[in-house]
């Protein structure tokens, strides 16, 4: 006896073999890619647990703590500057629904430039800490803080890299399926960065300003 | 930025010298000259046979999960033996090594192995036994079975498979490097800080455990996003979730832990890198850092780790005991539910690895009910696999004697692993012998259930039966060193002997840890049973050729295709109409594999990128080792550089006519299930090549 | 296994973008821009203002889910949907657990500075050692 769940079929007259079975690709690395991303975030997550376990006047170990190294100010700014990134590669995606390859890659060249554009405030705003004597070496607040800024701007960097090459293959190959999954994939990876800045401006600089 | 390390170093090898290399030490020499020995026979046989094209064609460049499988599976059982070797100069050094006038050999005060020596085998062992054996042997089985199961072509991102596979394997060939060049971590397998920190482990050993546990662990988490993808995506039509097989079910609750839990462990290793490179501070003992920071990062991986490796080994029991009982699996619904509800359990556990670091007793205490809550889903599986078998008609073949075997251990270590949950009695037994032997025991358990199904699939993946006399052997004398090494070891736990002692104090040990040793010795003589069951199994495949379904009780979706496994799996993708699918159709009449039509096939192509990405990775890690930093950049550079060329190939895939798929589906001659039929043999998966 | 299509772009998961971006745009960055008014104004106690930039956060992210991410039960995106609402959980399962366990910690090996030690804490602490397992 099999735990069969259908009782009504007849299995004599029912199909055994599926025709014309295949699988939607663009949603399958959709799918995977979103995984990653999520498992991108379980990383931030671990960041963050330093962040919070080391968060504390003590872990300062007697250096720059606070107000000192969190500017809300200068993070609002690279607010501005990466929200209009991810706007921009929005509207590149608002282009693609259409099949227009010109706008898609306007957009992209946009959202890269917009990105170099954040990753000067945030290197400058790094190098000025360094300046002060806030190096990642200095204390266990400091690094946590440090990692999760290097961290959040590595993914600039490798989002600004993925733009170029997607500007290549639309320039060069059009919009097969693999350029189009691409583009969204890319679209998951960009537009995730702007929700993981919500979390680092408001727990790293905002929170950081006001202990 | 780079921290200064004293000693010597160059630009063009690191830290590298020739003294590194361990030519004074005998144990080391001997392992090397075996190693050697064994590399030069597989060579000259592989060049005897003519075989370095078929390797390199139909293997190292193959994206086919099945195959993939078997590579993972392969990497498992060397790393499993190399740490049994391993475990097998632990037993004896601790035996040798016992009260003040016990004698020494080899430099060694007591025993034959110093401590910073007994220290890394230790370390060696764990961190084998864990991420490469018990994670490339599951993940290996999981990899050939779901994609069957469910009736898919391959998984859902084949090339992404072979570059989980090559991490792997690369972090699994830098452990092994570490045994000749340099020297590996002493501070156990989960890293002990602050001694993992660099001022107080500056050798190179801490460097090598790291990255290969990374590597491995990257490696872990890609493969995870896959089989995920795969069993959400790739289903067959008709194949609904209340009709998922229950390994597929235990799969997917298996790999949504890897999916969250191994990102958090590359954060850990990767701060204490930073620590060790950058010279950061977050888990040193001054200047703001926290150790204790490292163990609970660490074990936030670290227990639901423990579950990603249990819940396929649970799975496979669970596919295994309803065939030979002949009837299906009791409470499905409950299984499932349990599969998921460890799964979800697994993530609020974690303290119960460190009850001693004194946090508040509220938070022991919320620990410890956790801890005991996992036993009510392991306790609904327990007995849904009783009442499967109750009344069931009951057959010991091998695959039914390791999985019942292996509940007796489950028993064991599940009990002793609800007396560890109490906080109050963790404090007594807190790093003592006893908390290893309740793990040996979980962890022995997937050893069990990966024997018995290897020993159920291997037909379907190899087209012929495993012998059963030394088979059965193998099974009651490993049974006897699992019982004559635990037994012992329990007691001397109770007795209040410590882990990871290089020498024994107490002359009234030695006894019990003499027993240890005849257990193990006992482990090393079954292995030479395994040997005979898979030489005598090799040599009789014609005899021991199976059909379909090589149980003939066999439910699934897997045992309604040829064995072996065509590489395109099934010539046309089965509609489903029950949960299990092979049990209605043989009940229903309707179990004949020949479809009425025949459709082209997709099919990805092979590649040989994955391998080289492995490579590079393996470059990569052993330029940081040794801090050889034109290596490391070079290699990162080309790891970048072979993703951004992989995705301008657009040839990636290929099509199979429908016509040559009929051709080559009408030369495979399938045993008529129930007799054993003597004659030619396809023997082994590549029944066919690409574009045949 | 792909199946290439001539117009890949009329995938329906491409047609979701949408002049939702605009929306995401202004309301993260009014959003961000509160939060940074309360902190920058001193507009509450260090208590509220640490709940209510939290919350804020909150919004923010699930506006930026749900216009940019694409999160919501159609065929396409349910399980990135239900990816997300799985992980949830354990986003905040790690970071509490954790804060919960050093701030213990921190008290009891006497890091923490006595003025951060609440009174309900200390009140909790002692019932968990009255309930402490055995």
């Amino acid at each position: 006896m099999s735990t069969a769940t259908n009782g009504t079929l007849d299995a004599k007259r029912s199909p055994m073999w599926s025709a014309g079975y295949g699988h939607d690709a663009i949603s399958t690395r959709t799918l995977g890619f979103w995984l990653y991303m999520l498992s991108d975030a379980m990383m931030f997550t671990a960041l963050f647990v330093a962040y919070t376990v080391l968060g504390h006047a003590f872990n300062a170990a007697g250096g720059p703590w606070g107000a000192t190294v969190a500017h809300p100010g200068v993070a609002f700014e690279e607010t501005v500057w990466l929200f209009s990134s991810v706007l921009a590669y929005g509207l590149a995606m608002i282009a693609l629904t259409k099949g227009h390859r010109g706008g898609v890659m306007l957009g992209i060249t946009a959202a890269l430039l917009i990105a170099l554009g954040f990753l000067s405030v945030d290197i400058h705003e790094i190098l000025h800490l360094f300046r002060m004597g806030a190096t990642p070496e200095r204390s266990g607040y400091l690094s946590a803080f440090f990692t999760l800024v290097f961290y959040h701007g590595l993914h600039v960097v490798a989002g600004i890299a993925w733009m170029l090459v997607m500007l290549i293959q639309v320039a060069f190959t059009g919009l097969t399926e693999k350029v189009v999954y691409r583009l969204l994939n890319l679209r998951l990876f960009w537009h995730f960065q702007a929700v993981m800045w919500v979390f680092m401006f408001t727990f790293l600089y905002l929170r950081g300003a006001i202990v | 930025m780079l921290v200064h390390i004293d000693g010597p170093w160059s630009p063009l090898l690191g830290r590298l010298a020739l003294s590194e290399i361990p030519y004074k030490n005998p144990i080391l020499v001997g392992t090397f000259v075996f190693a050697m020995l064994v590399g030069v026979v597989l060579v000259g046989l592989a060049t005897y046979l003519g075989a370095w094209r078929t390797l390199w064609r139909d293997w190292l460049t193959s994206v086919d999960h099945k195959k993939i499988g078997i590579m993972y599976i392969l990497i498992g059982l060397v790393m499993l033996f190399r740490g049994f070797i391993d475990a097998v100069m632990m037993r004896t050094q601790q035996a040798l090594a016992v009260g003040p006038r016990s004698s020494g050999y080899l430099h060694a005060l007591h025993g034959y192995l110093t401590p910073y020596h007994f220290g890394q085998i230790y370390t060696a062992h764990g961190t084998i036994m864990i991420l490469f054996a018990a994670t490339p042997l599951l993940v290996g089985i999981m990899n050939i079975l779901v994609p069957l199961q469910i009736g898919a072509r391959d998984m859902a991102y084949p090339y992404l498979n072979a570059v989980s596979l090559w991490l792997t394997a690369a972090g699994a060939a830098l452990v092994m490097a570490s045994l000749f060049i340099g020297n590996f971590a002493h501070a156990g397998w989960f890293g002990i800080v602050p001694v993992m920190e660099l001022p107080y482990s500056p050798g190179v050993g801490v460097d090598y455990w790291m990255w290969a546990f990374q590597l491995s662990s990257i490696g872990t988490t890609l493969g995870g996003i896959n089989l995920l993808a795969t069993i959400v995506k790739m289903r067959a039509p008709g194949m609904t979730w209340g009709r998922l097989p229950i390994f597929t079910w235990a799969s997917l609750s298996a790999n949504l832990i890897s999916l969250t839990t191994f990102p958090v462990l590359t954060v850990t290793l990767a701060l204490l890198a930073l620590d060790r490179y950058v010279g950061t501070h977050f888990y040193t003992a001054g200047l703001g850092g926290n150790l204790m920071l490292y163990n609970d990062l660490f074990w936030i991986w670290g227990h639901p780790e423990v579950y990603f490796v249990i819940l396929p080994a649970f799975g496979m029991i669970s596919e295994i005991i309803p065939t030979f009982s002949e009837k299906p699996l009791f409470g499905y619904l409950g299984m499932v539910l349990a599969s998921l509800g460890i799964a979800g359990v697994s993530w609020g556990v974690w303290l119960h690895h460190f009850f001693t670091m004194a946090a508040a007793p509220a938070v022991n205490a919320f620990f410890s009910i956790t801890t005991m809550v996992v036993g009510i889903p392991t306790g609904v599986k327990v007995f849904n696999w009783a009442f499967t078998m109750f009344r069931g008609r009951l057959r010991f073949e091998l695959p039914m004697m390791w999985a019942s075997a292996a509940l007796f251990l489950l028993l064991v270590g599940g009990l002793t692993g609800m007396m560890n949950a109490f906080a109050t009695n963790d404090y007594m037994v807190h790093n003592s012998v006893f908390v290893v032997a309740h793990f040996h025991m979980m962890l022995l358990l997937i050893v069990y259930a990966i024997f018995g199904g290897v020993n159920y699939w291997f037909p379907k993946v190899f087209g012929f039966r495993l012998e059963q006399r030394y088979g059965k052997m193998f099974f009651w004398l490993f049974t006897a060193g699992t019982a004559v090494v635990f037994i012992p070891m329990f007691t001397l736990g109770f007795m209040g002997m410590t882990r990871r002692l290089d020498y024994v104090a107490f002359p009234q040990w030695g006894p019990l840890l003499d027993i240890e040793v005849a257990g193990i010795a006992i482990y090393a003589l079954s292995v030479v049973f395994l040997l005979a069951q898979l030489y005598v199994s090799f040599r009789d495949r014609a005899q021991n050729r199976a059909g379909l379904d090589a149980w003939e009780t066999s439910r699934n979706l897997e045992w309604m295709t040829h064995s072996p496994v065509p590489f395109y799996n099934f010539a046309v993708t089965p509609e489903i109409h029950a949960r299990d699918e092979r049990a209605w159709r043989v009940e229903h009449g309707v179990d004949t594999v020949r479809p009425e039509r025949y459709e082209d096939i997709h099919m990805p192509r092979n590649t040989a990128l994955p391998l080289g990405l492995g490579l590079l990775s393996f470059g990569l890690a052993f330029g940081l080792v040794w801090r050889i930093w034109w290596l490391a950049s070079v290699c990162a550079a080309m790891i970048v550089v072979l993703i951004v060329i992989r995705s301008f190939d657009n040839d990636t895939d290929y099509t199979i006519p429908a016509q040559d798929v009929e051709r080559m589906e009408r030369d495979i001659r399938d045993v008529p299930s129930g007799r054993p039929v003597t004659g030619d043999v396809a023997g082994g998966v590549p029944a066919f090549r690409e574009g045949v | 296994m792909t199946h290439t299509t001539d117009n890949a772009w009329q995938h329906p998961e491409v047609q979701l973008a949408s002049g939702g971006y605009v929306v995401a745009y202004v309301a993260g960055l009014v959003l961000m821009g509160l939060s940074l008014w309360i902190v920058r104004g001193h507009v509450l106690a260090p208590m509220e203002t640490g709940i209510a930039i939290s919350a804020l956060a909150g919004l923010a992210a699930l506006i930026q889910c749900v216009l940019l991410l694409h999160l919501n039960i159609s065929e396409t995106q349910i399980w990135h949907t239900v990816a997300l609402i799985l992980f949830i959980p354990l986003f905040i399962l790690a970071i509490g657990l954790s804060s919960w366990m050093f701030h213990g910690l921190y008290r009891r090996t006497m890091l923490m500075p006595a003025a951060h030690v609440s009174a309900p804490a200390t009140g909790a602490q002692a019932a968990g050692a009255m309930k402490a397992p055995g």
